[in-house]
């Protein structure tokens, strides 16, 4: 690390980090005594959170499987034949998994519940629910992750083995060939659903009511942590549950880490093929998947517009925007939707003013030191990695215990909700930078300083333009994260007056009663946010280099 | 005039040691050698991309070892045409000065300041690269193996060219090339290192 300004993004970065976390951890173990076993068996012997830990694997397993099988068959068809409109098409299929997870959950719970296919009643659809939901959030990741390697590998290497013997049979190609140069990506992208899954929030809150995981564990009685005398057990339950899942995280990331390396050395470095073949056959999953995308999501904005009627025990319906009306004017919230947008556009920006620049410089220094061959480079590298193995709702009662410790009046700051939004995105700043700061030609450089430009003009003259793909991919995705981030923000917004716009559509959904403009009042906050991430979505998609086959 | 004394760099294995070289204002000289022999490194040592293990390098008398790249007052052309893609021809040229179509005349590039890097053919990408470097009006030009991707009739042309430009400008210049042809077309005097 050569300059100040580096030393200070890993200093700066080590505090947000760190501070809080071992600040909350402090307060746990004093207020909950240092008793490990009773910790873990609390998890047990509590009403609260019995059967969570097998429930988190079971439908994290189950979802992950779901998301390979239909991801899969998805990715073959794109990355192997050729179709007229492709891009938009994978910017379809892709979508699901930058919309947040309230959306989601208002989508399938629209399609699924009494307005709907009417299969809520049924207490043994919701298990399956959350699979298909969880499948449809994360069959971007195995898109992503496989589809570029299905495309860009170059036909030789297909060619030449058809005249081998090993080649000569579907079978062959596959053992051969494919199987071999897919394994680690599928992995990769398994890898990661199983944590997205694994720690899923709204989803679970929404889609499986009766049913505990971790995550909501933490969740339910984390407000009522770290108070002594009050509630011990919730301590005991916390600690447990952060363990559990940062352990699971950990080996998870480890294994994605080194499936990801495995991965790179496979991936071809061949341009997209220009030579395929259509496959008319293929719409028969292509279809599918593409209604499958996007049937959550016109279920969300069409029922804001669709107004239950119950007339003599009749439910009937028309159509109307009094949920729009009710949404925007806050009538049934402490916020409208105006004033929780402006929240969320707030702690949006501030988030991008500091997890950017930092983000920037972390990756920035990461490079540099793994050009000079040092061992930081990869310790650096993970650490900046650490809060995936957080997840949304432990950062957030992190902060908020953490807060508690140093000072309880600091709880009711304005701008608390920000500090858990930089701890999750700047890891995805690091992640979507330090590949195009690897990827860039070093020749680039040393030829402006040869032409004698100072440090600040090949700054602004070389390096910004020539990164500013990966930078505007940075930009929009901070953007999107921290609009619908809901985890975090349920647990440290302590003010109906600082909703968040995700907090607000919670809020909305949690009424209690029979009202024939609840749901559409709380469809129409989530199809606001939904237009909002769609519109960065589709932003961040112009930028993005052909063939990149990150999740990111 | 450049002057090296006691040049020393080695990495795994030594590169070169207690290298002398002097050369005089507007002659030029190429290096050959055979590949991995230190030739690349060179350069790079005399116009500071890279740091010496020992020796002394002055220009025009003034001792530049320890002085940073960018104010050397050295250029380089690099085997593979280093061309901003988010700047065009002029773009390019107006890194190192302003009178761009003048300097694109010099290298038989007139009226090409709008047009793309990438709609470049290796040769013109050569040239480019050339006209920006003397438009920098280095005390010394280095050549990299910039010929060495080009078809051969190309590369002979080019060669001829760059030769004219430098001899006119009297620039100082070193061309680092393992073809012999090459060296003895473009320099004054041949160097070989083993």
């Amino acid at each position: 690390m050569k300059n100040i300004g580096d030393k200070l993004s890993v200093l700066i970065f080590s505090s947000i980090i760190l501070i809080p976390l071992f600040l909350a951890l402090d307060r746990l173990v004093w207020v909950a005594g240092f008793d490990p076993v009773r910790w873990f068996s609390s998890i047990e012997a509590n009403h609260l959170s019995q059967g969570s830990v097998g429930f988190t694997f079971l439908q994290a397993i189950l979802s992950t499987i779901a998301t390979i099988a239909i991801g899969l068959p998805i990715a073959w068809q794109l990355g192997r034949y050729k179709w007229r409109g492709t891009g938009l098409m994978r910017a379809v299929l892709t979508m699901p998994f930058v919309i947040p997870s309230i959306i989601a959950a208002m989508g399938f719970l629209a399609f699924v519940g009494p307005h709907g296919m009417g299969l809520r009643a049924d207490q043994d659809t919701h298990l399956w629910t959350l699979i298909i939901a969880h499948a449809w959030f994360n069959m971007a990741l195995v898109i992503r992750f496989t589809e570029p390697v299905l495309s860009t590998l170059d036909r030789d290497l297909e060619d030449q083995l058809r005249l081998l013997p090993g080649g000569k049979t579907f079978w062959g190609k596959l053992k051969n060939l494919w199987i071999p140069l897919l394994t680690p990506s599928i992995a990769a992208a398994a890898c990661m659903t199983f944590i997205f899954s694994f720690t899923s929030f709204a989803l679970v809150r929404w889609i499986t009511p009766l049913e505990s995981t971790l995550e909501t564990v933490l969740a339910d009685v984390g407000e009522r942590a770290g108070i002594l005398g009050y509630e011990e057990y919730t301590n005991d339950l916390v600690l447990a549950s952060s363990l559990i899942q940062f352990t699971v995280m950990l080996a998870s990331l480890w294994l994605m880490s080194w499936l990801q390396e495995k991965r790179q050395s496979l991936l071809p470095q061949a341009s997209e093929n220009s030579n395929l073949k259509p496959n008319p056959r293929g719409l028969l999953i292509l279809v599918p998947g593409l209604f499958f995308a996007l049937a959550p999501l016109v279920t969300v904005a069409w029922s804001s517009f669709r107004i239950p009627v119950r007339e003599q025990g009749e439910l009937t319906y028309h159509w109307g925007v009094e949920g729009w009306i009710e949404a925007w004017s806050g009538g049934y919230s402490n916020t409208g939707v105006g004033d929780a947008l402006l929240n969320s556009l707030g702690y949006a920006g501030i988030t991008l003013i500091v997890a950017l620049p930092l983000g920037w410089s972390l990756a920035k220094t990461i490079h540099e030191l793994e050009l000079s061959k040092s061992k930081w480079a990869r310790i650096l590298d993970v650490f900046t990695m650490l809060p995936f193995a957080f997840s949304a709702v432990m950062i957030g009662l992190g902060v908020l215990l953490g807060i508690l410790k140093l000072d309880g009046e600091l709880n009711s700051l304005w701008l608390l909700p920000v500090l858990p939004h930089i701890m999750l995105t700047t890891p995805f700043v690091v992640r979507i930078m330090l590949p195009a700061f690897r990827g860039l030609d070093p020749s680039y450089d040393e030829g402006a300083r040869i032409l004698g430009l100072s440090h600040r003009a090949r700054f602004w003259k070389i390096k910004l333009p020539l990164l500013r793909g990966p930078l505007l991919v940075a930009i929009t995705f901070t953007l999107a994260m921290s609009l619908g981030e809901f985890g975090a923000s349920w647990v440290v917004a302590r003010s109906g007056e600082w909703d968040t716009l995700p907090v607000l559509i919670d809020s909305l959904r949690s009424r209690t009663g029979w009202d024939p403009l609840i749901q559409p009042t709380a469809a129409a906050a989530a199809t606001t946010l939904m237009l909002i991430t769609l519109l960065l979505f589709l932003t961040v998609e112009r930028f993005r280099p052909k063939g990149e086959g990150g999740m990111f | 005039m450049l002057k090296c004394s006691g040049l020393t760099k080695a990495y795994s294995k030594m590169l070169f040691e207690n290298l002398d070289l002097e050369l005089g204002a507007g002659e030029i000289a190429a290096i050959t050698g055979p590949s991995g022999c230190g030739k690349t490194t060179l350069l790079r040592c005399i116009c500071g991309l890279e740091e010496l293990d020992s020796g002394e390098i002055t220009l025009n008398g003034e001792d530049i070892t320890s002085v940073r790249t960018e104010d050397r007052g050295v250029g380089l052309i690099f085997q593979k045409p280093v061309l901003y893609p988010h700047l065009d021809v002029g773009g390019n040229l107006r890194l190192a000065g302003e009178n761009i179509e003048k300097a694109l005349s010099e290298v038989g590039l007139e009226g090409f300041a709008t047009r793309s890097i990438a709609s470049l053919s290796g040769g013109e990408g050569q040239r480019v690269a050339l006209a920006r470097a003397l438009l920098a009006r280095p005390k010394i030009l280095l050549l990299d193996e910039p010929f060495s991707s080009l078809d051969h009739e190309l590369s002979l042309r080019l060669v001829e060219d760059v030769r004219t430009v430098l001899k006119q400008r009297n620039c100082s210049a070193i061309l680092v090339t393992h073809n012999r042809e090459e060296a003895a077309k473009f320099a004054d005097i041949i160097l070989e290192i083993f």
